[in-house]
């Protein structure tokens, strides 16, 4: 899993990566909402266009990322099957296979392609935005909402990015472990199961009240050092594009 | 005035356990103390109450003359504790993020945040690794990062748990230069170990705590013979005084 490098940071310098990540994204924002809004060929093909540049902009490795979409091609694929199979209408003009529509390949093209830019989106967010500028913004957005702790929000999100790969190396040695010991000779999967679970559990639960403790010893509180943001103007430019690009879109 | 005492401090766990009973000690500022016992002899519980992680279950804590539990985080600012497993004390994802959450949380400014992290990064020579996952780091930098992120909240006494288990021995030689360094820098330094070899040396005093009691509190010279029916190793075959056991050269 620590291999895919989907949604994955590469710190780099470039104009996306310095942006004010606030903006950024609210860009991102309102681009899905044009995905999602989106209906004609030229319109997809244009949102299309607009985030494979801001993939380049921001210098992701394309080849790597490509390689990484199988796992969601074949998603796509069956999301068009299905759609093509389950859709009634009338046949498909040139070849016709039974049971498939042709409202329902066109429903399912578009379908994906919306998956397929929303995707996207996730990319050029995730690849030029670390994990922990990504929780400032959010925590600078939750902040005005009343009744939401946006700190503890900020924390919990951070211990949760901290424990995932911990937990999963934990796993993977307890698993290496009971391998030494022979697990795979036991038939009831039930049981197998179990005594990765239960040992699991217990020492994530166990990490996890050391964390805490850890955390206590430094000091924690809820009113701590807030980050700051610098925005640009180029930054509202961007910002600027990406709402016509999003009003364009809506008000067709 | 000691820098740090405790009062008959007991601790009782809900299923019945004295994990600590009756301790009595106090450090002056300034001085380097080995803390040793056998497993489970109460060393961790025991220095878990020296910055108010646990609540004893009676007596009390006092750093400076004023009991712990008046202003918590004032407490917790001057005693910093490392952690038996570096590991689990790591809650940043990059190395610099690590060190800066002490600071952060004593709501400092952000300029400052960031001159704090880069001067403690810079003391423990881990500059280089900044933008690094910390869990990619070695064992002994692991716990150099640890001692950063104390650093970072400028403590007069440090509380190192068990600092060696695990590192090999340029581990060691590193972890155990860093903590010569604090103490030449004048922290106060309390260390928790079973492996007297390694530092007893530059250590002023030596206490041993055996089944949740102190059993002994002195002179190293005088002490460290007498530690073996605690449960604590002497080292076989070459004793040739305190002055020997160390891993430095
Ligand atoms: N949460 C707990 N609940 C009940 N008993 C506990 C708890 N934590 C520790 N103990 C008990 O308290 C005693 C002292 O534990 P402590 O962790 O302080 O030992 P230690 O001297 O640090 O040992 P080690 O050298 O293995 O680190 C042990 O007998 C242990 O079983
Ligand atoms: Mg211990």
């Amino acid at each position: 899993m620590a291999e895919m490098t989907f949604f994955h940071y590469f710190p780099r310098d470039s104009l996306i990566h310095r942006m004010d990540a606030r903006l950024k994204l609210l860009c991102m924002i309102l681009l899905s909402v044009a995905a999602t809004l989106a209906g004609t060929v030229t319109e997809f093909a244009f949102l299309t266009f607009v985030l494979g540049g801001a993939i380049c902009l921001a210098r992701l490795p394309v080849v790597a990322l490509l390689k990484d979409m199988r796992l969601f091609a074949l998603l796509i694929l069956l999301l068009v099957a299905a759609n093509a199979f389950f859709v009634p209408g009338r046949p498909l003009p040139y070849l016709s296979i039974p049971g498939v529509s042709q409202e329902g390949l066109v429903m399912g093209l578009r379908f994906a392609w919306r998956l397929l830019l929303i995707l996207m989106v996730c990319m050029v967010m995730t690849g030029a935005t670390s994990l922990l500028t990504f929780k400032n913004v959010v925590e600078w957005y939750l902040r005005p909402v009343p009744l939401v702790p946006a700190a503890r929000v900020a924390t919990m999100m951070n211990l949760t990015f901290v424990l995932f790969p911990v937990i999963f190396d934990t796993y993977a040695e307890m698993r290496a472990a009971q391998k030494a010991r022979c697990i795979e000779t036991r038939k009831n999967i039930i049981k197998r199961v179990m005594f990765t679970v239960a040992p699991l559990l217990s020492q994530t639960l166990r990490k996890a009240d050391e964390i805490a403790y850890a955390m206590e010893a430094r000091c924690y509180t809820e009113e701590r050092t807030r980050a700051v943001f610098r925005t640009k103007a180029q930054d509202w430019v961007l910002t600027a594009v990406c709402l016509v690009i999003c009003l364009a879109v809506a008000l067709r | 005035m000691p820098i740090l005492e405790t009062r008959n401090l007991t601790h009782i766990f809900p299923n019945g356990a004295a994990a600590i009973q009756d301790i009595n000690f106090s450090v002056a500022a300034g001085e380097f103390v080995v803390l040793a016992g056998a497993n489970g002899s109460g060393k961790t519980v025991l220095i878990r109450h020296l910055n108010g992680l646990l609540k004893p279950t009676k007596g009390h804590v006092f750093i400076e003359g004023a009991p712990i539990g008046k202003d918590i985080v004032q407490a917790r600012k001057k005693i910093g504790l490392i952690f038996q497993d570096a590991n689990s004390q790591i809650v940043g994802q990059t190395v610099a993020e690590d060190v800066a959450f002490g600071p952060e949380n004593l709501n400092l400014s952000p300029a400052e945040v960031k001159r704090i992290v880069q001067e403690a990064l810079e003391n423990v020579g881990l500059s280089r690794y900044a933008d690094q996952d910390p869990h990619l780091l070695s064992g002994g930098q692991q716990r150099k990062l640890a001692i950063a992120g104390i650093l970072a909240m400028q403590p007069k006494i440090i509380l190192f748990d068990e600092p060696f288990t695990g590192l090999d021995y340029p581990g060691v030689l590193q972890v155990l230069g860093e903590i010569m360094r604090l103490h030449k820098t004048g922290h106060t330094i309390i260390l928790v170990t079973h492996e007297l070899e390694k530092v007893l040396a530059h250590a002023d005093r030596l206490v041993i705590i055996h089944e949740g009691r102190l059993v002994e509190d002195g002179l190293p010279a005088e002490v460290f013979p007498r530690a073996e029916q605690y449960g604590v190793r002497i080292p076989l075959g070459k004793i040739e005084g305190v002055e020997s056991m160390t891993w430095l050269k």
